[in-house]
């Protein structure tokens, strides 16, 4: 297991560094600049475009060969200089530094609150099965798959915060994150990043738990005598979850590099998600590159940890 | 007794003095109106990059910079110019060469030391006109002398005066001028000559050195949320008033306008803007006032009239007629629901230097004329051909005239528009493509040029014989002008204007701006007559179509005070308070 874990390891490293390879030269090969979005501002004060762009490129080493970028960034990245922002004006690293835990927060919460939800509500759907309890949560979590979070979010903001004004329109970071307000402001970010993910599982848990409810060791545990809680939650849901743990943790990675950006822009929280936006529409290359490498490593050790799950809930995988 | 009537009345005399006064520069006791904060609503994008602001290439950087510091000068919504570090207003030499600062001797870095105009000059000098800071507006301190490019000079006169020295008259440099702002020069001097450790300063990009040159001090900066400033009670300009009347001032960026008007609505910040269609709604409540202000923005359509564009766009008379069918008030009223106002050069009617009476009015009631364009059409040695009962423009080797217009998606108001121009052509026979490009493609593969089979790099304007990439007709974009020095739109109309991708020639026009920019123009009346022959010229020639100037709608919270609507309506920001 140690030696699959270290050679998992050193390969989601190569993987990394190829898709930073690539994310590096695709940035730097293509057809916008850093500059381009000012050119209109410097033309309206008589500016001369040209020489303006090509300062602006002297003075962030723009100009260099490609090759020599490249090997400068990647010396640099070896020794923990992950380059400077160019739209921010701060070191690349202590921006990640200083936003992380706003995205962190957001998706844990959001995680947890669709995990025991949506899965909780998918068990009492299966064993109720066709009950109106079961049709009602049917319908609720068909609904919940088909709203756009964007929409949800901005929903959401109108009826509570602006009618009812129970909640503030926006994400306040004058609260410390470790405080009972913080936590009360994410109710809203929360419910609409959680959404969509907790009515799916819904659907899996139920879907898989009725498959389990209706196999032969179900019966033989009821005929045995063992109470219902019992079969339940120990026989079925211990059957049921592997699957489960397959889509949890797919959702996780793509939550961490795409769903979670649309609830931090509704709601003006200023996590990654809205970093990278900004930087991608600024052309600002250190800061897109570094948060593919944080994307992708993040779903790489997300991937090896699912494979590590699997080895705990069920004892018959092994990997040696 | 007695001393009780003089308490009563004292008493009296403050509440109604708090009450009359506003924010008043003589009003009452400043400790009963310094308070809450001030949120300004920006959507995400606007956002400054730095607070270095010698190295930003957006406005925005320069706006968050401002709050803190003082330029030399502003002006108010009349164009009045307003002095701010100045002592007294620059003093030009008769020959327009020289010009003669003064500052106040009152101005203070944060470690107390003075601000002097040594700082100035070496702010110039050593920094905005050096080689290895390449300060972007570079050509604004630049002259044209003997064909050669050289910077002004600025000399330090005393501690409190300086000079700077031109070669050339141009009379719209004091413009330049009164933008000003300086770094110290004994902090600067730690980074000088490298360009690296200057970026990464932490005085320059913490503002910590601002003394109290501007109302607000730095507090905090959290990139893609808020700006936050607070009160700077040593301001120089709150001396005798008590300014600024905000604790705080932070400009929060908000994910789109939808969430930061709601914002505006739930009370949750002070001000922000309102798109057009939302005024209405934001007029009828009861707690928030909604100010339309002009701005320096309008929209054209550009015509190429290089070799790879429609050979009819490069006669007057066919931009005319073009020009003619699109209905610049349906605009106004459907597009912009009246927040815009027509346009007929490059100089909106909010500029000083607009004239009413010399611009060719194309576009609107009379010259809104399909008919009259047809006949300029036919005019022109175009002929019709009836196609399906509709009448179809032919052109010289009898083929239905197709133009290609060009823009970047994504704006609602840009479809609106293309779609407009398309059906208003349509009625005069042309059929119009619009075709959606990115922004960086639109440069690239459609404004830059270079002639044809040379090794000309691409630029806006490689002269009349370059051509772009790819073909194109028309292109419908935005641009901004300069309301106190529309000159500077020159690099979209003259010959040799580095923005001038329509590959419009016009030696009148190069005359006329060159004649703006000379000691001709240091007399303001004949300044004024050569801008209204200009407008007049350039909305005859029409080597764009001039669509409309927009106007902005800002909503505040009812409760601030002190607010005067107009064209620069934050130059008096520093006064508003709370109610």
């Amino acid at each position: 297991m140690r030696n699959y874990i270290i050679k998992r390891f050193i390969y989601s490293i190569i993987i990394a560094w190829g898709i930073l390879t690539v994310t590096f030269i695709l940035l730097r090969v293509g057809p916008s600049s850093a500059v381009d979005r000012y050119i209109l501002n410097f033309a309206a004060k008589g500016q001369n475009v040209e020489s303006v762009k090509q300062a602006i490129e002297a003075r962030y080493g723009l100009d260099k060969p490609l090759y020599e970028q490249y090997f400068l960034y990647m010396g640099n990245l070896l020794q923990g200089n992950w380059g400077w922002s160019l739209s921010t004006s701060m070191p690349v690293m202590d921006l990640i530094a200083s936003h992380w835990i706003y995205s962190f927060q957001l998706i844990l919460l959001a995680t947890i609150f669709a995990i025991f939800v949506g899965v909780g509500l998918g068990i009492i759907s299966a064993v109720k099965q066709n009950t109106k309890f079961d049709y009602t949560i049917s319908v609720l979590s068909f609904i919940g798959i088909s709203i756009p979070g964007f929409w949800l979010g901005l929903m959401l903001i109108m009826v509570f915060a602006v009618q009812f004004g129970v909640f503030k329109t926006y994400y306040d970071t004058s609260y410390p994150v470790w405080s009972l307000e913080n936590l009360r402001q994410l109710i809203l970010p929360v419910i609409t990043l959680g959404t969509g993910e907790l009515a799916g599982y819904v659907r899996y848990t139920r879907s898989s738990m009725l498959d389990n409810l209706r196999k032969e060791f179900v019966t033989t545990a009821r005929a045995k005598g063992l109470p219902e809680h019992l079969v339940i939650g120990k026989h079925v849901l211990s059957n049921a979850v592997l699957p489960l743990v397959t889509i949890i943790m797919f959702d996780l990675g793509s939550v961490v590099f795409g769903g979670a950006y649309l609830t931090e822009i509704v709601f003006g929280i200023p996590g990654l998600g809205r970093v990278s936006f900004s930087a991608i529409f600024a052309n600002d290359y250190p800061v897109v590159v570094a948060i593919t490498l944080i994307g992708t490593f993040l779903v790489l050790i997300i991937n090896l940890a699912t494979d590590i799950l699997y080895t705990y809930l069920d004892p018959r995988i092994r990997y040696d | 007794m007695k001393i009780l009537k003089i308490s009563c009345f004292a008493f009296m005399c403050l509440l109604l003095v708090s009450t009359f006064s506003g924010c008043s520069p003589s009003s009452a006791p400043v400790s009963l109106q310094v308070k809450g904060t001030f949120i300004e609503g920006e959507v995400a994008g606007g956002e400054a990059e730095t607070l270095n602001w010698i190295l930003a290439a957006d406005a925005s950087s320069f706006a968050y910079a401002g709050l803190t510091m003082e330029t030399l000068a502003s002006y108010d919504n009349k164009f009045n110019i307003v002095l701010r570090c100045l002592a007294r207003d620059i003093e030009v030499s008769s020959d327009g060469l020289v010009y003669t600062i003064t500052i106040r001797d009152d101005l203070k870095w944060s470690d107390n030391l003075p601000v002097t105009a040594e700082d100035y000059v070496y702010t110039l000098k050593n920094l905005m006109f050096s080689d290895w800071l390449n300060y972007n507006y570079k050509d604004d301190w630049m002259e044209d002398v003997g064909g050669k490019k050289v910077f002004v000079i600025p000399e330090v006169i005393n501690p409190t005066t300086f000079t700077i020295t031109r070669q050339t008259v141009q009379p719209e440099f004091i413009y330049t001028l009164y933008d000003l702002m300086p770094y110290p020069k004994h902090i600067a001097v730690k980074y000088e000559g490298d360009v690296e450790k200057f970026t990464q300063a932490k005085e320059f990009n913490e503002l910590s050195y601002t003394g109290n040159l501007g109302p607000y001090k730095f507090k905090e900066w959290l990139k893609n949320d808020k700006f936050v400033l607070e009160r700077n009670p040593e301001f120089f300009l709150g001396k005798e008033n008590g300014a600024p009347y905000f604790e705080q001032y932070v400009i929060k960026v908000l994910g789109t306008s939808a969430v930061m008007q709601a914002a505006l609505e739930a009370g949750d910040i002070t001000q922000c803007g309102i798109e057009p269609q939302n005024v209405a709604k934001f007029k009828k409540l009861d707690r928030i006032n909604v100010y339309t202000i002009p701005t320096r923005g309008y929209n054209i359509i550009g015509y190429n009239q290089r070799s790879n564009g429609w050979e009819g766009l490069r006669k007057k008379e066919v931009r005319q007629a073009i020009s003619m069918a699109i209905d610049k008030d349906t605009i106004v009223k459907k597009i912009y629901l009246g927040f815009a106002e027509p346009a007929y050069s490059f100089i909106p009617s909010s500029s000083p230097w607009y004239s009413d009476e010399t611009v060719l009015k194309l576009g609107v009631t009379p010259l809104n004329d399909k008919k009259k364009a047809i006949e300029m059409l036919k005019a022109a040695g175009y002929e019709y051909m009836e196609s399906g009962g509709r009448k179809v423009l032919l052109d010289k080797t009898g083929k239905q005239v197709k133009l290609l217009l060009v823009t970047t998606p994504g704006s609602e108001i840009v479809e609106s528009m293309s779609l407009l121009v398309k059906q208003e052509l349509a009625d005069i026979g042309i059929e119009v493509e619009v075709k959606w490009v990115q922004w960086s493609t639109l440069l690239r593969q459609y404004m830059m040029n270079r002639v044809p089979a040379s090794n000309q790099e691409p630029r806006y304007n490689n002269g009349p014989e370059a051509v772009s990439e790819e073909p194109w007709d028309l292109t419908l974009m935005g641009h901004n002008t300069d309301l106190l020095a529309p000159s500077g739109s020159a690099v979209f109309f003259a010959s040799d204007g580095g923005l001038n991708s329509f590959g419009f020639f016009n030696s009148e026009v190069d005359n006329l701006f060159k004649r703006i920019k000379s000691k001709e123009g240091l007399d303001k009346e004949m300044r004024r007559k050569m801008y209204g022959d200009l407008a007049r010229l350039i909305s005859e020639e029409q080597p764009v179509d001039f669509l409309v100037f927009t106007r902005a709608n800002v909503g505040f919270q009812k409760n601030v005070k002190g607010i005067e609507p107009g064209i620069n309506m934050g130059y008096n920001s520093y006064m508003w308070c709370f109610e």
